[in-house]
C-alpha cells in the first residue's frame, strides 16, 4: 500500500479529534491501537474517505480522498465496527452482491464473484440465510466477504474481533492473517496486531508511537496506566 | 414479510420471470374487483390456493403463513354480516383471501434481490423523466426488509431492560429511546452504503 497523510488534521467544530499528522504507510501488515477516543477510528476513516481532513490532504495510492473519492472507495475497503450495520441487503448472497451491482457489473460475473468470495471465506453455506439471524462470527465474515468482493486493494478493518467469543475472535483473526489484501488494522486486541510490520499508537487525537508491535504496545501500558 | 416469505424450490412458478408474477398479480387484483358475483370469485380463490399448495410448502406452513391474514379478513366478513347481504360477503372474503394467497404465492417464490432488480427496471422510465431514482426506491425497499427485524429486536432489547429496572413497560417510553438508537445507527449505516460504493458507478 502507499497512503500518505501531509500535515492532515480533523475537526468537529471546536473538538479537536485528530491533530496535525504527517506520515506514510507503505507496509503491508498495519495495526493502530489507542484507548477510547484517542482518534484511531477517525485516522482510519481518513484512509478511504469517509472523514474527510479539515486540513491538509490524504492520498491512497495516488489519489487523494477528495478529489478522487470514488476512485479511493474502490482502492480502500473499509469493514465497519458494528458488522450488523454493514450488511445492507437482508440475505446474504444479495448483500454481497450488492457492491457489484454499484459497479454495473454483468448478472452472470455478479453471481460467479459472490460464490467465489463466499467460498473463499468459508461461509458458502449461508449463501441463502438471512442477515439479521447470522452470529456474530458469521457476521463478521460475511461482512469481510462484502468488501473483499469488490476487489479493494487495501482492507482497513476496525475492531474486526469486537464481542466475539474466543472460538469466533480464533476464526476471524485467521482469516484476517490469510487475507491477500493488505491490510490496516484497527483493535483493543493486542493479539491481533502481534504479527504486524508497524504499530501505530493514537493517544488523545495524537499520533505518539509508530514503530515496531513490542515498542508500540510498551508504550500503549505506559500511556493506559497498567 | 418478503424477508421470511420466500422458499428455495424448483417449482412451475420458481422458474416464471419475477416481472411476468407481477404483472399477472396485478391483472389479476384488476379482475377480482370486476366482479361481485360469488361464483367467479369462488373460481379464482380455488385457483389461487391450488397454485399456493403447489409451491412445495406443507399445509402447516402454508396456513401459517397467511393464517393471521385469513383471520382478519374472517373478522371483516363477520362484521359486514350485519350491514351487507349475505353474497355480498362472500364475494368481499373470496376476493380478499384470492388476492392474499396470489400475493403469497409470488412472494414464496421471489427473492428479495430479484424484487428489488425488478422494481429498479421497472421505475426506470420514471427515472428518465426526472421523477424518481430506480437504484434509491430499490435500495430504500432492501433496507427496510433487512432492518425491520433489528429494529423489532431493539424494541425487545429496551423493554426487558425497563422490566430489568423496574419500570412499567409503556410503548411511549420506549418509542424514544428506540428513535434515538436507530437514528445513531442510521448514520452508520449511511456511511456503510456509502462506502459500499452506492451510486459508484
Amino acid at each position: 500500500m502507499d497512503i500518505r497523510f501531509t500535515d492532515c488534521s480533523v475537526s468537529f467544530g471546536e473538538r479537536v479529534a485528530l491533530h496535525p499528522v504527517t506520515l506514510a504507510l507503505d507496509e503491508r501488515r498495519i495495526g493502530i491501537i489507542g484507548l477510547n477516543g484517542s482518534g484511531k477510528t477517525t485516522f482510519a476513516r481518513l484512509i478511504n474517505g469517509l472523514v474527510k481532513p479539515s486540513t491538509g490532504h490524504v492520498k491512497v495510492n495516488g489519489l487523494d480522498t477528495v478529489a478522487d473519492g470514488r476512485a479511493v472507495l474502490a482502492e480502500a475497503g473499509f469493514i465497519f465496527q458494528n458488522p450488523q450495520h454493514q450488511l445492507i441487503m437482508p440475505i446474504v448472497a444479495d448483500d454481497i452482491a450488492f457492491g457489484l451491482k454499484n459497479r454495473g457489473l454483468p448478472v452472470h460475473e455478479i453471481s460467479s464473484r459472490t460464490e467465489a468470495v463466499l467460498a473463499r471465506f468459508g461461509v458458502s453455506h449461508l449463501a441463502r440465510r438471512r442477515v439479521h439471524e447470522l452470529s456474530g462470527g458469521e457476521t463478521q465474515l460475511v461482512a469481510m466477504a462484502s468488501v473483499v468482493v469488490t476487489g479493494p486493494k487495501i482492507l482497513i478493518l476496525d475492531e474486526p474481533t469486537n464481542q466475539l467469543d474466543l472460538r469466533n475472535r480464533r476464526m476471524v483473526a485467521d482469516t484476517i492473517e490469510a487475507l491477500e489484501e493488505d491490510t490496516i488494522v484497527i483493535t483493543h486486541d493486542l493479539g491481533l496486531v502481534e504479527g504486524v510490520e508497524r504499530l501505530l499508537l493514537f493517544h488523545e487525537g495524537r499520533l505518539i508511537a509508530d514503530g515496531k508491535p513490542d515498542e508500540t504496545v510498551r508504550c500503549y501500558h505506559e500511556v493506559a496506566g497498567c | 414479510m418478503l424477508t421470511s416469505l420466500y422458499v428455495e424450490g424448483r417449482s412451475w412458478f420458481h422458474r416464471v420471470p419475477v416481472r411476468a408474477k407481477l404483472v399477472a398479480l396485478l391483472l389479476a387484483s384488476i379482475a377480482l374487483f370486476a366482479t361481485d358475483s360469488p361464483l367467479p370469485l369462488l373460481a379464482a380463490f380455488l385457483l389461487a390456493g391450488g397454485l399456493y399448495l403447489s409451491l412445495g410448502l406443507t399445509l402447516r406452513q402454508a396456513f401459517a403463513r397467511v393464517g393471521f391474514v385469513f383471520f382478519t379478513i374472517l373478522v371483516l366478513a363477520a362484521v359486514n354480516l350485519f350491514l351487507i347481504p349475505l353474497p355480498q360477503v362472500l364475494a368481499l372474503a373470496l376476493r380478499l383471501t384470492a388476492l392474499v394467497l396470489l400475493a403469497a404465492a409470488v412472494t414464496a417464490t421471489t427473492t428479495i434481490g430479484a424484487f428489488m432488480d425488478e422494481v429498479t427496471v421497472l421505475l426506470k422510465p420514471f427515472e428518465r423523466l426526472g421523477l424518481v431514482r430506480a437504484a434509491d426506491v430499490s435500495l430504500a425497499l432492501g433496507l427496510v426488509l433487512r432492518f425491520v427485524p433489528d429494529i423489532f429486536a431493539r424494541y425487545q432489547a429496551i423493554s426487558e431492560a425497563h422490566r430489568a429496572r423496574g419500570l412499567p413497560v409503556r410503548p411511549l417510553t420506549i418509542i424514544g429511546p428506540l428513535i434515538i438508537l436507530t437514528l445513531k445507527d442510521a448514520d452508520t449505516i449511511a456511511a456503510a452504503i456509502d462506502a459500499r460504493g452506492f451510486r459508484r458507478q
